[in-house]
């Protein structure tokens, strides 16, 4: 279930934490056991992560569905993270996620036709100087117009 | 922790410093409101429930997660405190649902008399609220988990107390849902606490769902009798019937918890079953008669078979392990004033030259501070949860423990080393393990210790013991039927003796220690168990045995009820067709909280319980059916008003304390495999095997005989086969030359396919 390369990359991470401390590379662990598995989790994945952690499968799932990072539904090839807590909010998020789903011609959760972007609402990324702001995979977009989303977007590939 | 003083709500009341407010005002009867926090399991200061006012602190703290200091000045009923706890109460209340009078925890609800007491009279809440699909865990516990409040305490109890994490608080925020992974359903033998610990009615007991509201009922404190704990609990009836069973606290005994098999038995009490009125076999047709008719028949079948013949050598008594301490001195006394010594409970055991004899020298509460234990032929988790829960909590401060078992079994905590062995071979490790504490102490060696060949896991085990400042050694059933079994008690004895170990023997379950207490055991020259069943009998008293479970070969007993001219008595509380066979006459007697009685436990705690309900129908306990025997059979001293005036003449009886011989044998006898027939936790006892919804768990459902790849070539089977009935799994967990059974099935009573 979890391919030796995996978890050759977990054992760095699980070397960084004190002995009988493994289950606290959890997170990284089920990043890189989604990576190589079309992006998301399933049950499945998420409790080889946690045999492989030596911890309870309900433990792994909680980190697993308190995140948004993690996708347990079938996603784009890129996934464009909304922020649409406060600081954004205020900022004007609401409307330009409607720009966004007008442009892609989807509502967030859902993937467009072609198969390449899903978008989701999340709560705040840390990132509320830039508000109103996104992210796509693991890089973050910020200070967002209409114009700007559009640019972003028409460069996806 | 220093002594201190502290102010609540103006009255000076001493403290520990450092301890919790909540402590101290639940110690001094202050009513603190509070949902996450339980005195058994960690803070986790959530709720904001308890908030209480510190003086010179601004704002309102949590009475459970705040340490009380010198001087401190505390308040818990001013306005502050007043508008934070009715602030608190409207959040709660925001998504859970008003549907008490649907709710099976309604009256009996700890958000509903909170909300009622330091609530608000009306919701300014109009919006929409959150509602939680239920998904079901399994057959003992109700979901309806949107009127969860989030508290964890069933999250917590899974991680502290079941030592299984279950349940788990996913997604988050408004998403926020308590539940298991998977849906596979809750497995811990200890799960139904969940039941208690939940505050509101999300966790509800299934079997009892829509039955009843709390105050309609009468609860009644008893005594569980499914093992040798006899953990304290209420039963709660309404109009004569069983309707719930809940915890009752004893630190000393089970603290606040119950297993499940104690929570859940009570179900089997109303089985279709059930034997409701005393049968008489005339001809070989069975007649329903009045007790009158049912007690002359057996008592002249008695006479006539017996008696008149001064045969009274050839009668035989026997028991169930689940028998109350007076029933079994009464058949005793019977016994003996018609001249009758053979008298036995042990059952199940093969040889009865080769027995265990081992004294149990720990207390329960003793056992959670060992720092040491070695565990012998028990799957300790599921046998004795409540007793596996002590040593977990060992563990958790530190204790190491081995294991030396026919197969890895789950345990709950981390083990220091987990060792597999073929069950001929354990007595030869034992002896390592005294020949290595004997040469370290520099003890001279007695000659059988010789030859013995010293391994690292005796070595090891040796030392452990012999650097541990209190340890235990626990000797588990499976050893019952080992060929080893006398030898390797004795070994545990004086390894014991030699490194200064307390021992737990945990072979006797249920009333056991009582039946020994009694002393129902064959004496001068009675026959025992095994010997009545093959020598030519003319009669039996048999109190509550289901021969298919209770002995280790079926065949044999039945062949020794059966015979034509062996007049059989039986006392049962559930119909059962081999029974009904070999029976002349069947009496049926109440069941577990149908009777008064006394259950000896492993503490030696003599716990006395009343009967919480009649028994149905014609039904009657057992030791008032044997009183009216004794008195038809004319027998003096025999006048009980009560089963308390039979106690009180068993207490003055001396207690029959066990010898033993320090003669050790070590030479192995051995067929190339053994067999180890262990009835899953819910199959132990006849009320266990009729409550259907411990049936319908997984460790009802367990029916597995596991052995090796090469056992199973050995015996010549396959996984798709059946051994002695039960499906075969091979799995190399299991010792070589060993097939080890969890049967919730008769023993032997299909054959081998
Ligand atoms: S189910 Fe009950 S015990 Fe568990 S978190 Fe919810 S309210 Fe608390
Ligand atoms: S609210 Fe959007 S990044 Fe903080
Ligand atoms: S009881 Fe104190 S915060 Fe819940």
């Amino acid at each position: 279930m979890i391919s030796i390369d995996a978890k050759k990359q977990i054992d760095v991470w699980i070397a960084k934490y004190p002995k009988d401390r493994q289950s606290s590379a959890v997170m990284q662990a089920l990043k890189i056991v989604q990576a190589e598995n079309e992006n998301r989790l399933s049950a499945d994945t998420i409790q080889a992560v946690a045999d492989y952690l030596d911890m309870p499968g309900i433990a792994a799932q909680e980190v697993a569905t308190f995140y948004e990072n993690y996708n347990h539904k079938k996603v784009g090839k890129h996934v464009i993270r909304f922020c649409h807590n406060i600081s954004c909010m205020l900022n004007g998020a609401d409307d330009l996620i409607k720009h966004l789903e007008n442009k892609l011609g989807v509502k967030t959760g859902k993937i467009t036709a072609d198969g390449l972007i899903s978008v989701k609402k999340v709560e705040c990324l840390g990132a509320c100087v830039g508000a109103p702001m996104f992210q796509i995979n693991d890089e973050y977009f910020e200070n967002l117009t209409s114009d700007k989303i559009d640019q972003i977007v028409n460069n996806l590939k | 922790m220093a002594d201190i003083e502290i102010e609540i709500d103006g009255k000076v009341v001493s403290a520990k410093a450092g301890e919790m407010l909540i402590t101290v005002s639940d110690r001094e009867g202050v009513s603190v409101p509070r949902f996450c926090y339980h005195k058994k399991l960690s803070i986790a200061a959530s709720c904001r429930m308890c908030l209480v006012d510190v003086e010179g602190v601004p704002k309102p703290q949590p009475a459970c997660s705040t340490p009380v200091n010198e001087g401190m000045k505390v308040h818990t009923q001013n306005d502050k405190v007043k508008a934070s706890q009715k602030a608190v109460i409207e959040f709660l209340l925001i998504n859970h649902p008003l549907d008490c009078p649907i709710c099976d925890q309604g009256g009996e609800c700890e958000l509903q008399d909170v909300a009622v007491e330091y609530g608000s009279d009306v919701s300014r809440f109009s919006e929409g609220k959150r509602i939680v699909p239920d998904n079901g865990i399994g057959a003992l516990i109700q979901t309806d988990m949107t009127r969860c409040i989030h508290c964890t305490r069933c999250v917590r109890f899974g991680l502290e107390i079941a030592g299984m994490m279950e349940m788990g608080g996913t997604g988050r925020g408004e998403n926020l849902k308590i539940e298991p992974f998977l849906r596979e359903g809750i497995q811990s033998e200890l799960s139904g606490n969940m039941i208690d610990v939940c505050p509101v009615g999300a966790l509800t007991s299934k079997p009892f769902r829509y039955e009843l509201r709390s105050w309609q009922m009468n609860s009644m404190p008893s005594i569980a009798r499914h093992d040798l704990v006899g953990s304290n609990l209420f039963v709660q009836t309404y109009k004569g019937k069983v309707k719930r069973v809940v915890s009752a606290d004893n630190d000393w005994v089970n603290e606040t918890w119950i297993s499940n098999r104690d929570r859940f038995s009570y179900e089997g009490l109303t089985h279709k079953n059930r034997l409701l009125e005393p049968q008489i076999k005339v001809q070989g047709q069975w007649k329903q008669v009045s007790w009158k008719v049912a007690l002359d028949y057996a008592v002249k079948g008695l006479n006539s078979h017996v008696l008149k013949h001064q045969k009274a050598n050839q009668l035989g008594g026997l028991v169930s392990s689940t028998a109350t301490m007076e029933e079994l001195y009464l058949l005793k006394k019977i016994l003996t004033e018609i001249g009758c010594d053979n008298i036995d409970h042990r059952l199940n055991v093969k040889n009865l030259d080769n027995i265990i004899t081992l004294d149990s020298n720990i207390k329960l509460d003793a056992l959670e501070k060992i720092d040491y234990a070695l565990i012998i032929g028990a799957n300790i988790q599921l046998e004795q949860p409540m007793i596996n829960h002590r040593l977990r909590k060992a563990t958790k401060k530190g204790a190491d423990i081995d294991v030396l078992n026919v197969m890895a079994f789950d345990f709950n905590y981390l083990l220091n080393t987990e060792n597999i062995t073929a069950p001929n071979k354990i007595v030869f490790t034992l002896a390592g393990v005294l020949k290595s504490i004997m040469t370290n102490n520099a003890q001279e060696l007695p000659d059988y210790l010789a030859a013995v060949e010293v391994d690292e896991v005796a070595n090891n085990i040796a030392s452990k013991l012999l650097n541990s400042s209190s340890s235990v050694i626990i000797l588990g059933e499976h050893i019952i039927n080992n060929e080893d079994a006398s030898t390797i008690a004795n070994l545990v004895t004086q390894i014991a003796r030699n490194a200064n170990s307390k021992t737990l023997n945990l072979s006797i379950t249920a009333n056991t220690i009582a039946a020994n207490l009694v002393g129902f055991v064959p004496k001068n020259s009675g026959m025992d168990v095994n010997t009545m069943l093959v020598s030519d009998m003319r009669g039996f008293i048999l109190l509550d045995i289901y021969p298919q479970y209770d002995f280790h070969d079926l065949e044999i007993a039945v062949k020794a009820f059966t015979k034509d001219d062996t007049f059989v008595i039986s006392l049962n509380g559930f119909k059962d067709d081999i029974v009904s066979d070999y029976s002349d006459v069947i009496l049926p007697i109440a069941s577990v909280y149908e009777t008064s009685g006394t259950q000896l436990n492993i503490n030696n705690d003599m716990q006395s319980y009343t009967a919480a309900v009649k028994a149905p129908k014609e039904v009657k306990p057992a030791w008032k059916v044997l009183k009216v025997m004794a008195d038809l059979l004319e027998l003096p001293g025999f006048h009980y008003a009560d089963s308390t005036q039979i106690l009180a003449e068993i207490s003055h009886q001396p207690y029959a304390k066990h010898t033993h011989d320090e003669d050790i044998n070590l030479t192995s006898k051995y067929n190339s495999i053994s067999t180890i027939w262990q009835s899953s936790p819910y199959s132990i006892d006849a009320v266990l095997r009729h409550s259907s919804a411990l049936q319908k768990t997984k460790i009802g459902q367990m029916n597995s005989a596991y052995m090796n790849q090469a056992s199973a070539e050995t015996l010549g089977l396959s996984a798709d086969d059946k051994y002695l009935g039960v499906p075969v799994v091979i799995t190399s967990a299991v010792a070589d030359g060993c097939v080890f059974i969890n049967a919730n099935q008769a023993t032997n009573t299909q054959e081998q396919t």
